[in-house]
């Protein structure tokens, strides 16, 4: 019989406020104020926080490449040299909510979006990727961290009962 | 020129971690909506497994109260229902009378909105409040 449900791995708001505070603490404080968005596998809001300062269209920004790094599974950046290879713009996926605007990440778990990061008002769309990605990192650490701390500490000649 | 009080992210951030202290096991997951005076979002913040449209009606309600200057059940109650109209009279899609958003004034100049949504909507409303009054304005 087929299962009934499935199960889906999604970012959590816990982690979520992770990669935002990674994007806060890697910004220079002489830099302008930014706008930092973090949206599950869907591209809906998970976490926001605009820094005093930060304009309306930053907001508006930070989630459109959140959005589009989750809704797409590529890092907007890749996605626009994709689409450009390809001899197609963004139009053609006929969704208003996608950019190929620098600044978004996708977030991923053993493979599969959980999510995605999006930033906005350095005043340079490469400078947003750059802090976009410490998020990124952030949130990939969370996993490696959650491994270590799960995974058997024996030496693995040791873990086998066979083996014994 | 002129010069204007603005919300920042610190009373934001405030608000925030008084209600997640707030909050007991027999509420549902929420989602909280802080937004400046054009109604433009300052925090949003979803719980794990509210659903995504619980974060759009606390927008919703944040973008009215701050843009309306009005509680949205104060706007509900005297605006729309007392005088018989319905929400297309004011032509905003974005507009609603969802219980749950308190207008942020200071000094009688409303500076933003700040909304729940999850709960029941007093309950939202009630959470609200104790975010408004977190804010140290």
């Amino acid at each position: 019989m087929r299962d009934a449900v499935i199960q889906q791995l999604a970012i959590s708001l816990a982690d979520a406020r992770v990669a935002v505070d990674a994007v806060l603490k890697a910004a220079r404080p002489s830099e302008a104020p930014l706008a930092i968005a973090v949206v599950d596998g869907h591209g809906q809001m998970v976490y926001l926080v605009r820094q005093d300062g930060a304009a309306a269209v930053d907001v508006r920004a930070a989630e459109r490449k959140a959005y589009t790094a989750a809704y797409i599974g590529r890092d907007t950046s890749m996605w626009r040299l994709q689409i450009l290879h390809d001899g197609r713009t963004v139009a053609d996926w006929s969704n208003s909510s996608l950019t190929t605007i620098h600044g978004g990440w996708t977030l991923r778990r053993a493979g599969l979006v959980i999510g995605g990061l999006g930033v906005s008002g350095s005043g340079n769309e490469d400078r947003d990727e750059q802090l976009a990605l410490k998020g990124a990192e952030a949130a990939a650490q969370l996993a490696v961290d959650e491994w270590r701390t799960k995974r058997d500490p024996r030496p693995i000649r040791e873990r086998s009962a066979v083996r014994a | 020129m002129f010069q204007q009080n603005r919300l920042g992210l610190g009373e934001a951030e405030r608000a925030r971690d008084a209600i997640l202290a707030a909050l007991t096991s027999t509420d549902s997951p929420i989602a909280l909506a802080i937004a400046d005076e054009h109604g433009v979002p300052i925090l949003l913040l979803r719980q794990d497994g509210a659903p995504a449209r619980m974060l759009s009606r606390a927008r919703a309600k944040a973008y009215t109260a701050a843009n309306l200057g009005l509680d949205t059940v104060v706007f509900r109650d005297d605006h729309v229902k007392a005088r018989q109209r319905t929400l297309d009279d004011w032509g905003d899609p974005m507009l609603t009378t969802l219980q749950g958003g308190l207008a942020i004034v200071v000094n009688g100049q409303v500076v933003g909105g700040i909304a729940m949504s999850g709960n029941a909507t007093i309950r939202d409303e009630a959470l609200a409040r104790l975010g408004l009054d977190s804010m140290g304005l």
